[in-house]
């Protein structure tokens, strides 16, 4: 059962980072490219935290509210650029993430941090405590979808300049998405960090924060089970996928960009037009 | 003498980002696609130029195959690829050129062999001094080709009838388009002329490194997006202007900074500064 | 209609695996074979396929014949985690080898430490992979033992004072410029500067530059042969003149066809002798060539020796027992085509350091550093 249990665990750390993201971009509007620098702000943090004894949930904690912290700071850069300027600028802030850590001692720098304390819940309650969390966050996802705040990040997506003339506090908003966004991308990075038990500054790279756009957008921007559904197929497709051996990237590559081609909706989208009577109340708003 | 030569060092890197990045900012005026499989463009002449030279032994075929072959490539990445997703939301294309160039570098990997591929009898490799500078033939080559290459895309686009079409377009697609200028054609000759810069910038990096690579694209795909956002997106000067210094700062930071912060990182710190102070770029662009 | 196709090769691969179960001693293998590491997986996977084929052919294990499980892990240590449980639980494995970087043979260490399955890393690392635990050996070198060889080298063997260091900015790299700089005044060295770059550089430009003002004795310079070769070549071709000295991820035939009549002089410490007289490491040299269709590397040559490592215990132990295979491995005393191969207490190898040198375009032997004291890799 540990294959089976592992393959879950990845898989439901994968979703929490893609919803997170999807908070962001999906419901918000604002490409992060940037994405994986905040999910290792999580796992540097909640690492170094268990390696000096620290109990693990106060660790997680203490990653997620850094990730989050350090999402605000880049909030702010959102205010001051966008669109594509600021997917620009996110990418930036992974790179200067990665060359600041791999320059730090303290921090592993290349050799990373290895020895992670085991959590002590087991395989099973490990597991058990991230399809918790998977859960919690697509609740969560679920509820602002449905309150004012959804409503506000949509506005923001689709119109931001209208939005702004309507007088919502379009800053103050943006601010918000990216801290909860990035709050939750550390929680799945001190998640990792305690599943793989070893993390150095090659897991954190700019083709992660690729990954995870592409499960968001894959899933269908906005859609939490089009994403749900996508984070669970892409983050477990090379393990299904190991009799194909030497093509199995290029396979990844050209799904990615067969499902942006043929199905820019992404999953969400192709459902919507296969069954177009259901009207989900996760399925996305149409495309622009 | 070493702070001289180092700016040169710069000058010559930055050429070659130049060359590539151009023609990332060629397509963004035009289409606003943020085109990462420009890489695997640039990647593929580099290996056009090694392969052919390494039968034909003639540098100047090679040179041919790279710039007209990867430019009539890159019409056929926008007619299959970009065509039909034009009126999607941005992140549409992003992915899907970022998912083409993942399978164009694997298909080099698979076609041509993971150690990558050399020079049998490695061209321009021997110091040439000039000006009591001490640079390979092939690096003032580049400068050398770079200053034709641009030069040319310059003369062209203000002094034939073309160019003037493609600069009208660029500007006002909607008044080009009923002054009777042909978009389809506009953009073909756009993507043609920046693939073709990027092909040739492969080869000669082909010819530096005496390597080419399937991942060799990878840097240089992140990296001049930092570059066309430096110069303003859409602005080809600014791009050169931010290519050149971007080319000229990393020389230096690798140098006294290299224990501070890597290559790429130095990049982006630079961008994110000036962003902060300019959002739109060092130049207006589009 | 494709997917019929898929299923139904999926179901003829699991009928062969099936008819393969019952008479074959199988022995895990993770590898980079797509990604970035891919040139060193290949490399690595031909290695091991030529120990397992040279080792069904002199009778296998008591009569069985060995198959290797191998697995695709893309040098990430995401993917090596599944893999390394897929190995234990699905395929059974009693034993497994690494063919992969330190990322994802790390991660993979405490699954197999863990599980209680002996893990043998053939050439990443990173020094945390044997402090795993008991289960877990390396058959190459730490990167602090080769850089302190690398010391004695420059310093002692070669008489060269004032030497520049030129590091490759990633594990390997730092671990070699650390081990060289903690012997280097022992020896007389005087590190006049230290230069770093990247993994993805391949245009050294201002480093050439200001090495030439520097106007040093020696180069001691980590890389792989994607970025060595480029670096000597443009050393060279910038006027500088001065022993390059470097190591094992310099070898193989790649970095000599990069950097061309550059190469010629250029001197590494590594675990493989082309000149060696040893019948094994004659055979393994003309049999790799004839098997893969490559010249020999380091990363092939590593590979195969940790595969002959578990062969030798394996014949020695039985196949059901990872205990009894574990302290089988902890007992080897091997003649391997990477030298004599034995293990310390925390299950790193011990044998000597081979110096290699370019002449007429290919590697051969320049000297042998046996000081086991400099030499002594970390014992916990």
């Amino acid at each position: 059962m540990g294959y089976e249990i592992s393959l879950l665990t990845v898989m439901g750390i994968s979703i929490i980072g893609s919803l997170s993201l999807n908070l962001i971009t999906g419901f918000c509007g604002q490409v992060s490219l940037g994405h994986a620098a905040f999910v290792g702000i999580g796992a540097y943090t909640a690492s170094l935290l268990t390696k000096a004894d620290t109990s693990f949930f106060i660790a997680l904690l203490a990653g997620t509210l850094l990730a989050g912290t350090f999402g605000v700071m880049v909030g702010l850069a959102s205010l001051r650029v966008r669109h594509d300027f600021l997917a620009i600028t996110t990418m930036g802030v992974n790179f200067v993430f990665l060359g600041v850590v791999r320059q730090q001692e303290w921090l592993g720098g290349e050799l990373g941090v290895s020895s992670i304390p085991d959590t002590g819940l087991g395989k099973l309650g490990f597991l058990a405590l991230v399809l918790g969390s998977v859960i919690l966050v697509a609740l969560l996802s679920l509820q602002i979808r449905r309150s004012w705040m959804g409503y506000v990040f949509e506005a923001i997506s689709e119109d931001e300049d209208t939005a702004r003339m309507l007088g919502l506090d379009v800053s103050r908003y943006k601010l918000i998405a990216f801290a909860l966004g990035t709050a939750l991308a550390g929680l799945s990075g001190g998640l990792y960090a305690h599943h793989v038990r070893f993390i150095f500054p090659d897991s954190f790279a700019f083709v992660e924060s690729i990954t995870l756009l592409a499960m968001v957008v894959i899933g269908g921007n906005g859609s939490i089970i089009g994403v749900i559904i996508a984070s669970a197929l892409l983050s477990v497709l090379p393990q299904w996928f190991q009799f194909i051996g030497d093509y199995k990237l290029l396979l990844y590559g050209s799904l990615l960009f067969i499902v942006m081609r043929f199905s820019p909706g992404g999953l969400s989208g192709l459902t919507q037009s296969l069954f177009p009577k259901s009207k989900n109340s996760f399925a996305l708003k149409e495309n622009q | 003498m070493l702070f001289l030569e180092l700016f040169l060092q710069g000058i010559i890197q930055g050429s070659i980002y130049a060359l590539f990045a151009v023609g990332l900012t060629l397509v963004y005026g035009l289409l606003r696609i943020l085109h990462v499989a420009h890489a695997g463009l640039y990647t593929l002449g580099g290996y056009f130029g090694v392969l052919v030279f390494n039968s034909s032994g003639s540098l100047i075929l090679g040179g041919f195959v790279a710039v007209l072959g990867v430019g009539f490539l890159g019409i056929i990445i926008y007619r299959l690829c970009y065509e039909p997703i034009l009126n999607q939301p941005p992140y549409v294309p992003l992915i899907a050129s970022i998912g083409l160039f993942i399978a164009m570098e694997e298909l080099y990997r698979i076609l041509f062999g993971s150690y990558g591929v050399t020079y049998t009898n490695p061209p321009l490799q021997e110091m040439l001094p000039l000006a009591g500078f001490y640079l390979r033939q092939g690096e003032w080559v580049t400068i050398l080709v770079s200053i034709v290459l641009i030069g040319g895309l310059t003369w062209l686009s203000s002094r034939t009838k073309l160019g003037l079409a493609w600069r009208a377009t660029v500007t006002d697609p909607q008044m080009a388009e009923s002054f009777g200028i042909d978009p389809i054609r506009v953009r073909y000759f756009n993507f043609f002329i920046g693939s073709a810069l990027a092909g040739s910038a492969g080869m000669i990096v082909g010819i530096l490194n005496n390597l080419v690579e399937p991942t060799m694209g990878s840097i240089p795909s992140y990296k001049a997006l930092a570059i066309i956002v430096l110069g303003g997106l859409g602005s080809v000067r600014g791009t050169l202007v931010a290519a050149l210094a971007l080319g000229v700062v990393e020389s230096y930071g690798t140098i006294y900074l290299g224990n501070v912060l890597n290559r790429d990182a130095i990049a982006f710190v630079f961008l994110i500064i000036v962003l902060m102070i300019r959002p739109q770029g060092m130049f207006r662009g589009v | 209609m494709r997917l019929k196709n898929i299923l139904s090769l999926i179901l003829v691969l699991f009928m062969f695996l099936g008819i393969a179960w019952a008479d074959t001693v199988k022995v895990g293998f993770n590898v980079p074979l797509t990604g970035f590491a891919a040139a060193d997986g290949k490399s690595a996977l031909n290695g091991a396929k030529l120990a397992v084929k040279q080792a069904n052919e002199t009778g296998g294990i008591n009569g069985e014949k060995i198959e290797l499980v191998i697995y695709d892990d893309q040098a990430s240590p995401k993917e090596a985690v599944p893999i390394a449980n897929r190995l234990i639980e699905k395929d059974g494995v009693k034993v497994a080898v690494s063919g992969s970087y330190s990322g994802s043979t790390r991660a993979a260490a405490g699954i197999f430490q863990s599980a209680g399955i002996p893990y043998i890393s053939a050439y990443a690392i990173h020094p945390d992979i044997t402090r795993s635990g008991n289960y877990v050996f390396r058959t190459s070198f730490m990167g602090e033992v080769q850089g302190r060889a690398g010391a004695l080298l420059i310093g002692q063997t070669m008489q060269h004072k004032r030497v520049v260091v030129i590091t490759l900015k990633n594990d390997f790299g730092k671990s070699l410029a650390a081990g060289f700089k903690a012997e280097a005044s022992n020896f007389g060295i005087k590190i006049v500067n230290e230069y770093e770059y990247s993994i993805g550089d391949r245009q050294f430009g201002p480093i050439v530059a200001k090495v030439r003002a520097d106007k040093p004795d020696a180069i001691y310079a980590s890389g792989y042969f994607f970025t060595a070769g480029p670096l000597v070549n443009q050393l060279r071709s910038g006027g500088v003149d001065v022993p390059v000295i470097g190591q094992e991820g310099y070898d193989g035939e790649q970095f000599i066809k990069i950097a061309g009549a550059f190469a010629e002089g250029v001197i590494i410490t590594t675990s493989l002798d082309r000149d060696s007289n040893s019948p094994i490491a004659r055979s393994f040299i003309s049999e790799y060539e004839e098997f893969s269709g490559n010249k020999v590397d380091m990363v092939s040559a590593s590979t195969h020796t940790a595969l002959k490592v578990v062969v030798s215990a394996l014949r020695k132990a039985g196949t059901n027992n990872p205990d009894a295979i574990r302290k089988a491995i902890t007992q080897t005393q091997l003649n391997a085509a990477t030298g004599k191969i034995s293990f310390n207490k925390l299950g790193e190898v011990r044998k000597n350091v081979e110096v290699q040198i370019v002449k007429d375009g290919d590697w051969h032997y320049h000297s042998t550093i046996r000081d086991q004291t400099l030499l002594a890799p970390p014992e916990s």
